[in-house]
């Protein structure tokens, strides 16, 4: 599991493309609409980090000198 | 005896100083290097700092729900921060191709890269503080300038900080500090993904800011 600026850059690229959807809804209908899509979209980001951030850990706890290592 | 290992006192250490081992070097996980690791925590950090400002915006917004988002006669210019949105993406773009060019050996490529970087976060600022001269309201303006002014302004400090960063990179670009190897170019890796960040973040304020 990489974390790099390649990788950042990606998620500039997702996160523009998801705030465009939000702005484009907002524009074509209400604002609260708008709204209810973010959230949606921060809460499907919130499940996705917390995963990614398990998995990890799980990876640098099993790295070769961590803990729960095994040969 | 090994009583060379023990500096003495009076002068006599030359030898001393020759068998004297310092502390082992610190562990390090082979999967993440630490400067990675130091601005992964930091942007953490970071996330939780801006998360407090959004959760303040929103507790105004929506809870105590005034009766005009933003109050009367005052209006948002929209088309000024989506052109300055514009910008900054388009800086995520060049920082970005700065990097590709220096893991594939082209410093030339890292230098315009950093330059133009530089050149559209400076860009940025100054149309925002440009914006804020002509907004026509102030931080004391109700809650609403007080959590505009706010959350604008931390994300502008954040640019103010970015472009300090980017400035030592490209100076020590232009003295010929970074190859395609990995560990040497850390220098451009760190504030890229600082940069990037910013971006991120940027995208998010005008969302919520200027457009919901």
């Amino acid at each position: 599991m990489k974390f790099n600026e390649a990788v950042v850059f990606k998620w500039v690229v997702i996160v523009g493309i998801a705030a465009a959807t939000v702005i484009g809804l907002t524009l074509l209908t209400r604002p609260l609409v708008g709204a209810l899509w973010g959230l949606v979209l921060v809460i499907a980001g919130c499940v996705y980090g917390y995963r990614w951030t398990r998995q990890w850990w799980r990876d640098l706890k099993d790295r070769p000198g961590g803990p729960d290592h095994s040969v | 005896m090994e009583s060379a290992s023990v500096p003495l006192p009076g002068g006599g250490g030359k030898a001393a100083e020759a068998h004297h081992h310092g502390p082992p070097e610190a562990n390090q996980s082979s999967r993440i290097d630490r400067q990675t690791l130091g601005i992964l925590l930091f942007i953490i950090s970071e996330v939780m700092l801006f998360g407090a400002f959004f959760a303040s915006y929103f507790f105004l917004r929506v809870v105590v729900n005034p009766a005009s988002w933003p109050p009367k006669p005052f209006e948002l210019p929209v088309g000024i921060a989506g052109m300055n949105t514009a910008i900054l993406v388009s800086s995520s773009f060049t920082i970005h191709y700065a990097l590709e060019a220096i893991r594939k050996g082209n410093r030339q490529g890292m230098k315009l890269g950093l330059v133009l970087t530089w050149l559209l976060g400076l860009t940025f600022l100054f149309v925002q503080i440009n914006e804020y001269v002509h907004l026509g309201f102030s931080a004391r303006t109700e809650a609403f300038g007080t959590i505009f002014y706010s959350l604008t302004g931390l994300h502008g400090a954040h640019v103010f900080v970015g472009l300090m960063l980017l400035t030592f990179a490209t100076i020590r670009a232009f003295r010929g500090h970074f190859d395609k190897n990995p560990d040497k170019h850390f220098g451009v890796e760190i504030p890229g993904i600082y940069w990037h960040f910013i971006d991120i973040m940027w995208i998010i304020v005008f969302a919520t800011v200027y457009i919901l």
